[in-house]
């Protein structure tokens, strides 16, 4: 009797590596739990998410957490779910995560390899590239002119990494977030600031003057935005995937895009058929 | 789902170098700001003591405007704010030679100088009042008095206070970050962006500050301990 139980924990020992393979999800577990999911997304990122004229806490990002992945996740755990939102910065949002602070990022983060080391990400569910904001008539057209000039990014993006190895006499300037990165564009400290091209057209139609100012330049590198969730948690990323694979096949995906792109919408950017082939591919179509 | 802790990306790569490059950054920049805070705190620390009214006024006046405004707006305020009031050519040239340095520089040592004016006008006011009319009484002017007898025992007694002081200065210095000054706190955000392993970034930074520290702490005990007026105080401190 005695051995026999020995046996047993030294055959749960050694099976423990194996444990988060059947075992329920972790993050689904507090959230049946809770009954909230919470999730670390921007403020101020139109239109993804950002706190709009009424003060409230909007975007695209989180429509698609609200009317894809929430359905997703109660129809997983068998009961109604709530959403609460808490401000991630990109260096913040990799500890927040894996603290348990927050569930998921759904912002405006790049799915990339260094990343995928440390975070799980969902499907992509936006795709962009890196450009530059400049005065109008400015003397920079891409990323070939910026030898020398003064160009902010923000701090911890991807945009900054890629120019330091492209064009490594730029001076760059980063800033812990968009606001002060547009200031100093506003000011002339900087000559030009690069972001992800749509980040651009966002800040570009809530500027003073938007007509002073223009997006310029090739993509040069290719942002694929997704939503990160802790490192290993399997069901929970086929629960939050399942969400969005459902509203790419039922078209809620697209209708939900057309509220914030569409030609009514916060931002007009009409989705290329590249930019829709490379998201349905993601489902095998 | 326990973290899997990766040290080796502070000594790959870049991520050697770039610690090197904040921390120098941290000590220019906090060396700088010391002088100036030090120069500050002493010249309107030393003014609210005076015998002489509008002078007593103006100094209060800085401390109280630039303490109580939190630092961070103080550094927005040299980097946004000041620029504009120059010349297009002078502002574009300040931008192409390290405006966020110097604006950090600023708002780092006006900030604290109004502090360090607290710490020594303190150490003023515990001198008594006998000494000074007694330094008058020998002949000496106000200016000689305070130069000579009162300004050299006070910055002896303010010691502690003031190495407490310039320590949150140092720390402080990593809110220049926000105006995109690459110091030391930025630089360990750098290697988050790289490897994504904020922790292991976070901790090295960590460490980094905390021998900073106790270094400057150390030195600043050894000052006071070498130029303690033997008699002076009762008890020189059994600090360090």
């Amino acid at each position: 009797m005695k051995r026999g139980f020995v046996v047993l924990q030294v055959l749960a020992l050694l099976l423990s590596p194996l444990g988060p393979v059947f075992a329920q999800s972790q993050t689904l577990d507090k959230i049946k739990e809770s009954g909230v999911l919470t999730i670390g997304t921007r403020t101020g990122s139109p239109p993804f998410a950002y706190i709009n004229k009424n003060n409230e806490w909007v975007g695209f990002s989180i429509d698609l957490v609200e009317l894809l992945v929430i359905p997703s996740i109660s129809k997983e755990v068998g009961k109604p779910i709530k959403l609460t939102k808490k401000e991630s910065t990109p260096p913040t949002r990799i500890p927040l995560l894996n603290s348990n602070s927050v569930d998921l990022i759904a912002g405006t983060m790049t799915d990339t390899p260094e990343r995928r080391q440390s975070v799980d990400f969902s499907l992509t569910f936006f795709l962009t590239g890196a450009q530059f904001l400049v005065k109008k008539g400015s003397p920079i057209h891409g990323i070939n002119d910026i030898a020398g000039k003064r160009i902010a990014t923000q701090q911890g993006s991807t945009n900054a990494k890629i120019i330091r190895e492209k064009v490594p006499n730029a001076q760059l300037r980063e800033f812990p977030d968009q606001p002060a990165a547009f200031q100093a564009l506003l000011q002339g400290q900087v000559d030009a600031y690069t972001n992800d091209g749509i980040q651009l057209y966002g800040l570009k139609a809530k500027a003073p003057n938007p007509t002073d100012w223009e997006v310029v330049g090739d993509f040069f590198s290719e942002e694929p935005y997704g939503m990160a969730m802790r490192k290993g948690d399997a069901k929970f990323k086929q629960t939050v995937d399942a969400g969005l694979k459902q509203g790419f096949e039922s078209g809620k995906y697209f209708e939900i895009y057309d509220k914030w792109f569409g030609p009514k919408g916060e931002l007009p950017y009409p989705m290329s058929p590249q930019v829709k082939a490379y998201l349905l591919k993601q489902i095998g179509k | 789902m326990s973290y899997q802790f990766k040290w080796s990306v502070l000594w790959s790569g870049q991520s050697g170098y770039w610690l090197l490059q904040g921390l120098i950054t941290t000590l220019e920049l906090s060396a700088l700001a010391w002088l100036l805070a030090v120069a500050l705190g002493i010249l309107s620390g030393a003014l609210r003591t005076v015998p002489f009214r509008p002078l007593r006024a103006a100094a209060t006046f800085y401390v109280e405007f630039f303490r109580n405004v939190p630092l961070l707006v103080w550094m927005f305020f040299w980097y946004f704010g000041v620029p504009p009031l120059l010349p297009r050519g002078v502002q574009d040239w300040l931008f192409d030679h390290g405006a966020e340095f110097w604006a950090g520089m600023f708002a780092l040592g006006v900030y604290h100088g109004a502090r360090m004016s607290e710490v020594i006008r303190s150490g003023i006011q515990s001198i008594p009042r006998t000494q000074f009319e007694a330094s008058v009484a020998m002949g000496l002017s106000v200016w000689q008095a305070y130069r000579l007898v009162i300004l050299p025992i006070a910055l002896r007694l303010i010691v502690p206070p003031i190495t407490n002081e310039s320590l949150n200065l140092l720390k402080n210095s990593s809110v220049a970050l926000t105006i995109s000054v690459a110091e030391l706190t930025f630089q360990t955000r750098q290697i988050e962006t790289y490897t994504a392993r904020a922790i292991e970034a976070l901790t090295a930074g960590t460490l980094i500050y905390l021998v900073l520290c106790v270094s400057i702490a150390w030195v600043m005990s050894s000052l006071e301990r070498r130029y303690a007026i033997p008699g002076l105080i009762a008890r020189v401190g059994g600090a360090g």
